[in-house]
């Protein structure tokens, strides 16, 4: 199945904007987001601390609600779209 | 009208349309790119769910303070110093409640709606740091 992740702003110079990637059934959002980031050393310290969990100011969103980071271990399914960001700051 | 758009805005022509009957008192808040040693500044946003926030706070605007009516244009890509960022025009029968319902979209937008800026300098550039919503501030 597939599921899209999308990372905005400082997230989005590290990985891209848009990543497309083919998770089998069951992944959790930390393990997708985890392995996307390992791909990217810096990208990884910039999300994750050096226990592996998301750093506190981390914002997620699934089909464009926020999600706490404590259901992070829910899983994804087909169609998703995950969005990784750093704290706002607009206006 | 609730906009994200990389274009300005004629911002009298706002004013003229926010006139609705029974107004009494218009409101423009403009946020405005700042000198602070900067060259330019990078604005981007997570645009669909960006616009659906801006359009919930601006319901909730009009339903908390009565408001007669709400614009709230919010710019992105590349600005230069003195353009428009944000733009809130927000109209109402009476002063009071003009001011509270453009100081609570200002204050909605800056705490969770997903734009982000960036300030370019001669040396490159920095993220301007955001609020998060995750705990509470710790307090002395």
């Amino acid at each position: 199945m597939s599921v899209k992740i999308r990372f905005f702003a400082r997230f989005r110079e590290l990985f891209g904007a848009d990543v497309m990637t083919d998770v089998v059934a069951g992944t959790m959002f930390t393990s997708l987001i985890t392995m996307i980031a390992k791909k990217n050393p810096e990208g990884y310290a910039a999300i994750f601390d050096e226990t592996g969990a998301f750093h506190e100011f981390v914002i997620l969103m699934k089909n464009g609600k926020r999600i706490e980071i404590a259901d992070a271990a829910k899983t994804v399914v087909d169609g998703d779209e995950i969005a990784v960001f750093p704290p706002v700051a607009g206006g | 009208m609730i906009s994200i758009q990389t274009d300005d805005v004629d911002i009298g022509s706002l004013i003229i349309a926010a006139k609705k009957h029974g107004t009494g008192a218009v409101v423009v808040f403009d946020g405005i790119v700042r000198d602070d040693d900067i060259t330019e500044m990078e604005l981007e946003a997570y645009e669909d769910i960006a616009i659906q926030e801006l359009e919930k706070i601006a319901k909730d605007a009009t339903e908390q303070f009565g408001l007669l009516h709400v614009d709230i244009i919010h710019r992105i890509g590349r600005l230069t110093v003195g353009e428009n960022i944000l733009i809130i025009i927000v109209a109402a029968g009476h002063r009071e409640a003009a001011y509270a319902g453009s100081r609570f979209i200002i204050e909605a937008i800056k705490a969770g709606v997903p734009i982000w800026k960036k300030e370019l300098t001669k040396d490159g550039g920095r993220w301007v740091p955001g609020e998060h919503g995750h705990g509470k501030p710790k307090t002395p």
